[in-house]
């Protein structure tokens, strides 16, 4: 009995350091969505790409200075976030500006494409092999009671509810995340204030470029072997989004961390009793979203739109 | 102030403005009456930029502004409240006027503005901390009003404040704009509200599909035959489906 409860709430930690990934590139495109109405598919892959980036930078200053130190990830990651920043400006050239008042299916063609791109150019540039991306944290684990926890996934959740905090403050307490709301909620009535709202385009994809960036130096270390299939990862962050409420900032966050769960108890304790369920843990996100859009289409926090006329 | 000259506009194919020249001194309330669909509403968005005319020019104070962003417009001191009020909803009272002042530097500038907001309108600094979608259709006008002059705008452009209000409001929205004239503030109001907007009015222009077919103060427009017909509902036949704009 204690085998299986101390099971499930391993399953559960690790479920939930999953689901704060889940959650964090459901936010970046959550954000890109709300604001620019664009819903952006290649979102996990640009996790993929700034996990890459992140992976060269550690290595490129270990080669250098030999011994990983605390101020190799720091320096790495700092670059890593420069990197971010300076690729979501771009995006905002290349895919938000000349499509802005194209069709909607057209900015799904460009985005689906740019995911197929990224992942090209990263395989090209990387080479094609699996990389082995370090941890800062090593791989120690901790025992609290009867449950084990690896110090990789406290710190997962850790960095996940930090950064979630840190983009609330931006977005309630700051002029430029007030103005960001007031954009996403009605760009023609910002414009009249004043608010130069290709900035706050561009500000977006930056903070979505960021996000995903920041998502992909959390993950890396977790799934072990670094390959360009990362980026099929980010789908799941529609799921993720659909079930919290297509749209809503908070909805991303609790509808990734249920997922990441969902995927770890079904995959953990459950497949262990029931065979059949291991086959389909891949899929089970796609499952739950079948079940979110038959049962509940507005999410557990979506709130249905009345448009006005 | 405010001068146009031949200014048209086309939405895709659609010309809404088809030569439109109109004139705003300062110190005056200007209004633009006419039917929905005349166009009303696209020359306020054509002025502050929200859409680019194809022919024509626009001046604010000799310097040509019809080429220029939204936001270089409102910079200038052309603040525009548009159709349907248009605040943002999920914002706070407080977070709305915050936005109106986006363009204010100095943090002391702007809390006397906010202050001068709340003393104007009361209700507003009851509800500062409520989510602007939750308040009243005259309460979200007053709010949308005060937004607009958390800049202290040298021309403000009001696009039917009365729209969607009851009587008894309306007459609070026309005082209020009355007073904001009497206190020095340059206004071009668009209206449907005709006996309204004429009475506190220096000088009206009554448009017709894109064009401006009379101007003329409140005695010489009052007593135009054709005015009396068409909007006031006076006259040997009223075209009801103009007058409701239908």
């Amino acid at each position: 009995m204690t085998d299986i409860l101390s099971g499930f709430g391993q399953e559960i930690i690790s479920g939930i350091a999953l689901g704060s990934i889940y959650a964090l590139i459901a936010l970046g495109f959550t954000m890109i969505f709300k604001a620019t109405e664009v819903v952006n598919f290649a979102q996990g892959d640009l996790m993929m790409v700034g996990a890459y980036v992140n992976f060269f930078f550690v290595s490129t200053f270990l080669s250098n200075s030999g011994e990983p130190s605390a101020w190799t990830f720091m320096v790495a990651l700092l670059c890593s976030i420069i990197f971010s920043v300076l690729f979501g400006l771009f995006l905002d050239f290349i895919i938000n500006r000349p499509l802005k008042d194209a069709p909607i299916f057209s900015v799904i063609m460009a985005t689906l494409s740019l995911a197929i791109i990224m992942r090209a150019l990263v395989a090209m540039i990387a080479g094609p092999i699996s990389l082995m991306p370090i941890s800062p944290f090593g791989d120690n684990s901790i025992t609290i009671g009867i449950i084990v926890i690896s110090v990789l996934d406290l710190s997962i959740i850790a960095s996940a509810i930090i950064l979630v905090i840190i983009f609330y403050f931006i977005f309630h307490y700051t002029k430029w995340g007030i103005a960001m709301q007031a954009t996403s909620e009605d760009p023609v009535a910002a414009q009249l204030m004043g608010i130069p709202i290709k900035k706050i385009y561009a500000l977006v994809w930056i903070f979505s470029a960021l996000v995903a960036t920041l998502s992909g130096v959390l993950l890396a270390p977790r799934i072990a072997l670094l390959d360009t299939s990362m980026g099929f990862l980010g789908l799941k962050a529609f799921p993720a989004a659909v079930l919290g409420g297509f749209g809503s900032i908070p909805g991303a966050i609790v509808g990734g961390v249920i997922l990441g769960v969902i995927e770890t108890i079904s995959l953990g304790t459950l497949s262990f009793h029931f065979e059949w369920i291991k086959e389909i843990n891949d899929i089970i996100a796609w499952f739950v979203l079948i079940a979110v859009l038959m049962v509940k289409p507005n999410g557990l926090f979506g709130i249905e739109k009345v448009k006005k006329v | 102030m405010l001068k146009l000259v031949g200014v048209e506009t086309y939405y895709g194919k659609i010309k809404a403005l088809h030569g439109v020249s109109l004139k705003v001194e300062e110190g005056q309330l200007v209004t633009i009456l006419g039917a929905n669909g005349a166009g009303k509403s696209t020359i306020l968005k054509t002025i502050s930029g929200l859409v680019e005319p194809e022919n024509g020019t626009i001046h604010f104070n000799n310097i040509r502004i019809d080429r220029k962003d939204p936001e270089k417009i409102v910079s200038m001191g052309i603040s525009h409240v548009p159709e349907w009020r248009r605040i943002f909803p999920d914002l706070t009272v407080y977070d709305n006027l915050f936005m109106g002042g986006f363009l204010i530097k100095e943090k002391e500038l702007l809390s006397e503005r906010m202050e001068e907001a709340y003393a104007h309108f009361p209700i507003l600094k009851k509800r500062k901390d409520q989510l602007a979608g939750t308040l009243s259709g005259g309460e979200q006008q007053m709010l949308a009003i005060s937004r607009a002059l958390m800049i202290k705008p040298r021309l403000l452009l009001l696009d039917e404040p009365s729209m969607g209000l009851s009587p008894l409001l309306v007459q609070d929205i026309f005082a209020t704009i009355k007073e904001l004239h009497k206190s020095g503030v340059t206004i071009l109001l668009v209206e449907q509200n005709v006996n309204h907007a004429l009475k506190i009015a220096d000088y009206g222009y009554v448009l017709t599909t894109g064009k401006i077919f009379l101007s003329g103060t409140y005695d010489e427009l009052i007593n135009e035959e054709k005015v009396r017909e068409q909007y006031l509902g006076e006259g040997k036949y009223i075209r009801r489906e103009k007058l409701w704009g239908g």
